[in-house]
């Protein structure tokens, strides 16, 4: 039931941010909604679920966008990790550090993707653009982050408390 | 919180599925997997052009509550007009626009001389490093990667990946993107490079010609990526570099990807 809800939500997150998500364009950057939705659960559920969603998260970016499928798993999970590394000595969740940890992030997300094009030998953005684009993401993504993990957690929150099917 | 073996399970976790994914990748991009490849992208396509298809439904509402806003300010009197009856207008004109636009393009088709097929967007690019679109044409309609995608404005870009079903675009704005360029009035020429607010040309110097704002860029043909002749803008600034062998402009790109929702694909030119 979970992982079912899981998989729906991360489709969902996927299709809004190549079909809405470019409409709210801001300073050339848009939000990140699979990311966003990965460093909630990353939150919520801890590192290594967050692992195992952001490889479904990222193969789904990577079926609708040009190129080979594993790029954008490869830089969601090295943002997890890393932010994993962070949190696990956390005691308290608070809005700014979900912040924090979804524009740190953005940046290695973005790292590694324009990395792994690189890698691969695709075409890669100019490092002056990518770089603008990435803290334009980076503030976005932070913005939007907290607001993301509050719902992560009431759905989390349900699901508990949801009774078990015997 | 966490354990040093929770830790490390997490670290060994992190590792296998980091080889897994270049693995994929890798293997994704082989030429014997563009098939496969192409064919899960597309199975994502049916859903993306009924999210966009219910986006564009919501614009179009949310132009109907702006449209009601401007004239209420406009004149209390039209307060007790029928909103029915308003939203109705909003949508007619919105169809007369989309008819404007469709013989537009019909125009350009005969214009040009080429042999095109219609395309509706059906997705946009997942990050903002590739500017993409994904549209509902594929290799069973004949879209093949390399061909070049316009609108009845101008040139939009070239097909990069196709499926059976669906195909990826990657626009002018796409940073990897370059064009080549004349311009209208100066004849000067230059490349075009794509950006995420403004399209970069490079123009080359001419001794006693300068480039001016107001000039159209059009395709020059040259390099034999795109055809010569189709309109890509209008040069917006112009910054004179006299250190340099080239001067930059700024291009007011004639298309807008977000605000687009088809465009044509030119099947009968073949990039050299």
């Amino acid at each position: 039931m979970r992982r079912a809800a899981g998989v729906l939500v991360m489709v969902a997150a996927a299709l809004v941010q190549v079909t809405w998500a470019p409409r709210l364009e801001v300073a050339g950057a848009y939000p990140n909604l699979v990311l966003i939705a990965v460093v909630s659960i990353t939150w919520t559920l801890g590192v290594r679920s967050a692992l195992a969603w952001a490889c479904v998260g990222g193969v789904l970016c990577d079926l609708t966008s040009s190129g080979p499928v594993g790029p954008h798993a490869l830089a969601l999970l090295v943002g997890v990790y890393v932010i994993g590394l962070w949190i696990r000595n956390l005691e308290r969740v608070t809005a700014l550090r979900v912040a924090a940890s979804a524009v740190v992030a953005t940046c290695l997300y973005s790292a590694v993707l324009v990395l792994a094009d690189d890698l691969l030998g695709l075409p890669v953005a100019p490092l002056g653009v990518a770089f603008r684009l990435t803290l334009a993401a980076a503030a976005y993504n932070g913005v939007l982050a907290p607001f993301a993990f509050e719902v992560a957690r009431a759905l989390h929150g349900a699901m508990r408390t949801a009774p078990q099917p015997i | 919180m966490y354990s040093a073996r929770g830790q490390s399970r997490s670290t060994g976790l992190f590792l296998t599925l980091c080889a897994a994914m270049l693995l994929l990748a890798m293997l994704s991009q082989q030429p014997w997997a563009a098939g496969p490849r192409g064919m899960a992208k597309s199975a994502l396509a049916p859903v993306e052009e009924v999210m966009t298809s219910a986006s564009r439904q919501f614009d179009r509402l949310v132009s109907v509550f702006g449209d009601v806003s401007r004239l209420r300010a406009e004149n209390q009197r039209l307060r007790a007009a029928d909103e029915e009856l308003r939203r109705q207008l909003v949508e007619l004109n919105a169809s007369a626009k989309e008819n404007a636009s469709l013989r537009k393009a019909l125009d350009f088709e005969r214009a040009s001389g080429h042999r095109m097929l219609a395309a509706q967007i059906i997705g946009l690019g997942p990050d903002g490093f590739s500017r993409t679109l994904e549209i509902d044409r594929g290799t069973a309609d004949g879209v093949r990667p390399g061909m070049v995608v316009a609108t009845g404005a101008g040139l939009l870009g070239r097909v990069r990946e196709s499926g059976p079903h669906a195909a990826i675009v990657q626009t002018l704005a796409d940073p990897q993107s370059r064009v080549n360029v004349y311009l209208s009035t100066s004849g000067l020429q230059g490349t075009v490079s794509g950006g995420p607010t403004v399209l970069d040309l490079e123009i080359q110097h001419t001794l006693g010609v300068t480039p001016s704002t107001g000039e159209w860029a059009i395709t020059s043909g040259v390099g034999g990526s795109f055809p010569r002749g189709l309109l890509v803008g209008e040069v917006a600034t112009v910054t004179r570099r006299d250190a340099s062998t080239t001067d930059l402009a700024g291009i007011a790109w004639v298309n807008d990807p977000t605000s687009i929702s088809f465009l044509l694909v030119i099947t009968d030119f073949t990039p050299s």
